[in-house]
């Protein structure tokens, strides 16, 4: 199939960058979304160009490296699917596709479509974590989980920290990211000595980020490619206001 | 624990005063509502119960729940404003193709349909409180009385609503105002709930259905009684 492409392309984290289309021929529909910007960057390539940069890393759907916005959604058309687990059978022949990098203040642009998103580390690193002192490994099943929380932990654990939530949300807002890290370790019995100060912190550090507010669209949830709820957005309001009427530090 | 001003300037903080002042404020359009209906069940009703808001606690408690409401309407226009601001910053370069999977033309327009009522709960105010505009259909007028069953000589607010509403410039503009409030609480009475916290997984489905529906509930029966007095079925 043949395809035309309108592409973000910004030589670097100042640079002024535009829309810029792009031809490209015979593109095989077992490709996969990042196989044909491949192909395509070959061809720029051969052509003295400079290729299209985006990152990438595992191709199977569960680092969240890859990420971009395609045509007006995150990773593409598809629900629970990353941009590298889209096929181009999912486009016919003829069709344009915008492709731009995820937008938001706290995301800047560094070149083409890959963003920094540093600001997701800055967040864990305000508490998602869970403070152990390591030593002998301990007993397997010591501490017991119900089935519920377990499943719970790991719905949220799921998030693989792609972006899209943000990418998605009209405000750009971190709250589906930041309520699945906070929700994940809260519904675990290890999670619970630091849960208020975890969910104090790490919603502030969302903010001093510059990520914008909840206006509960719901289309994070949409976007997700994990189909992350937002649920836990819900939970971490109450526990952000449960830690700040009544948190210990 | 971290400073309150701090946490006062969070946006789940600022985010939970919306929610909270905003299901304050839709119970008290409640109130206001079956209020209204007392119209349909004649002067008496209406003209008693009135009366009846404006003596209750020696007309103390009418001072202090338009106190209350004027607190929780700065609070909710104030922090809605300051959210909007952040958001807008967040994203300082906008998409050239946007294509939208859950959001609705309510829950995208909710700063839209909100300043357009605070313009008209301005001159709701100004018209049937104030009696600034339409004053001629203002109930201190001389002669604009009526007396109740027991004797009491009170203010023919009967008669303001009708006479006002025959206007029919008025009971559009009223009737508008009414679809911005029932597309304004189709996304806010369930984004409340979800706001503040409720995660409960048999409470939430029944939230978001049944918020739209008191939106609709709400909208409609406040519109019903301009159009009946247009339709002359109430005079």
């Amino acid at each position: 199939m043949n395809l035309r492409l309108h592409i973000w392309r910004q030589s670097g984290p100042d640079a002024q960058g535009m829309l810029k289309t792009y031809d490209v021929q015979n593109v095989s529909e077992h490709m996969s979304f990042l196989e044909m910007l491949d192909v395509l960057n070959e061809d720029l390539l051969t052509k003295g160009e400079v290729p299209v940069a985006f990152d990438h890393d595992c191709r199977e759907g569960i680092c969240g490296t890859c990420g971009m916005v395609i045509n007006g959604r995150p990773h593409g058309p598809l629900t629970r699917t990353t941009a590298c687990q889209l096929h181009m059978r999912t486009f016919k022949d003829g069709d344009e596709i915008y492709i731009e990098p995820w937008r938001a203040r706290a995301f800047p642009v560094m070149r083409d479509l890959i963003v920094d998103r540093g600001s997701f580390d800055r967040i864990i690193q305000k508490g998602g974590f869970v403070s152990v002192n390591t030593g002998n490994a301990q007993d397997g099943n010591a501490i017991p989980i119900s089935k519920k929380d377990a499943d719970r932990a790991m719905d949220a654990a799921a998030c693989i920290g792609c972006g899209a939530c943000v990418a998605a949300c009209p405000n750009s807002s971190a709250m589906l990211f930041t309520s699945a890290k906070i929700g994940h370790l809260g519904s675990l019995p290890q999670g619970q000595t630091e849960r208020s100060t975890r969910a104090m912190n790490m919603v502030l550090q969302m903010d001093a980020e510059g990520f914008g507010a909840c206006t509960n669209h719901y289309e994070c949830e949409a976007a997700c490619p994990k189909g992350i709820s937002a649920e836990f957005i819900a939970q971490m309001n109450k526990d952000f206001v449960a830690s700040a009427f009544g948190g210990r530090d | 624990m971290k400073a309150f001003g701090e946490i006062w300037r969070s946006n789940i903080f600022q985010k939970w005063l919306m929610a909270l002042t905003g299901l304050l404020l839709v119970g008290f359009l409640l109130g206001h509502l079956s209020g209204n209906l007392l119209v349909f069940l004649g002067k008496e009703d209406i003209n008693s119960y009135a009366h009846g808001l404006h003596t209750m606690g020696h007309g103390m408690v009418i001072w202090i729940v338009r106190l209350g409401l004027l607190s929780m309407f700065v609070l909710h226009v104030v922090a809605a404003i300051t959210l909007s601001r952040r958001n807008r910053a967040a994203r300082p370069t906008s998409y050239a193709k946007v294509t939208p999977r859950r959001s609705t033309i309510a829950s995208r327009s909710m700063l839209y349909s909100g300043l357009l009522l605070l313009t008209y709960v301005l001159y709701h105010l100004a018209h049937f409180t104030w009696g600034v505009v339409h004053a001629e259909n203002y109930v201190g007028q001389p002669g604009w009385q009526y007396t109740l069953a027991d004797g009491t000589v009170v203010a023919d607010v009967y008669r303001m609503v009708v006479a006002s509403f025959q206007i029919p410039l008025v009971a559009v503009l009223y009737v508008l105002a009414m679809v911005m409030v029932g597309l304004h609480l189709n996304h806010a009475i369930a984004s409340a709930f979800q706001t503040m916290g409720v995660t409960n997984k048999r409470i939430v489905p029944a939230i978001r259905s049944i918020g739209p529906l008191l939106s609709f509930i709400i909208a409609a029966g406040f519109s019903a009684v301009p159009l009946a007095i247009l339709a002359g079925v109430v005079k």
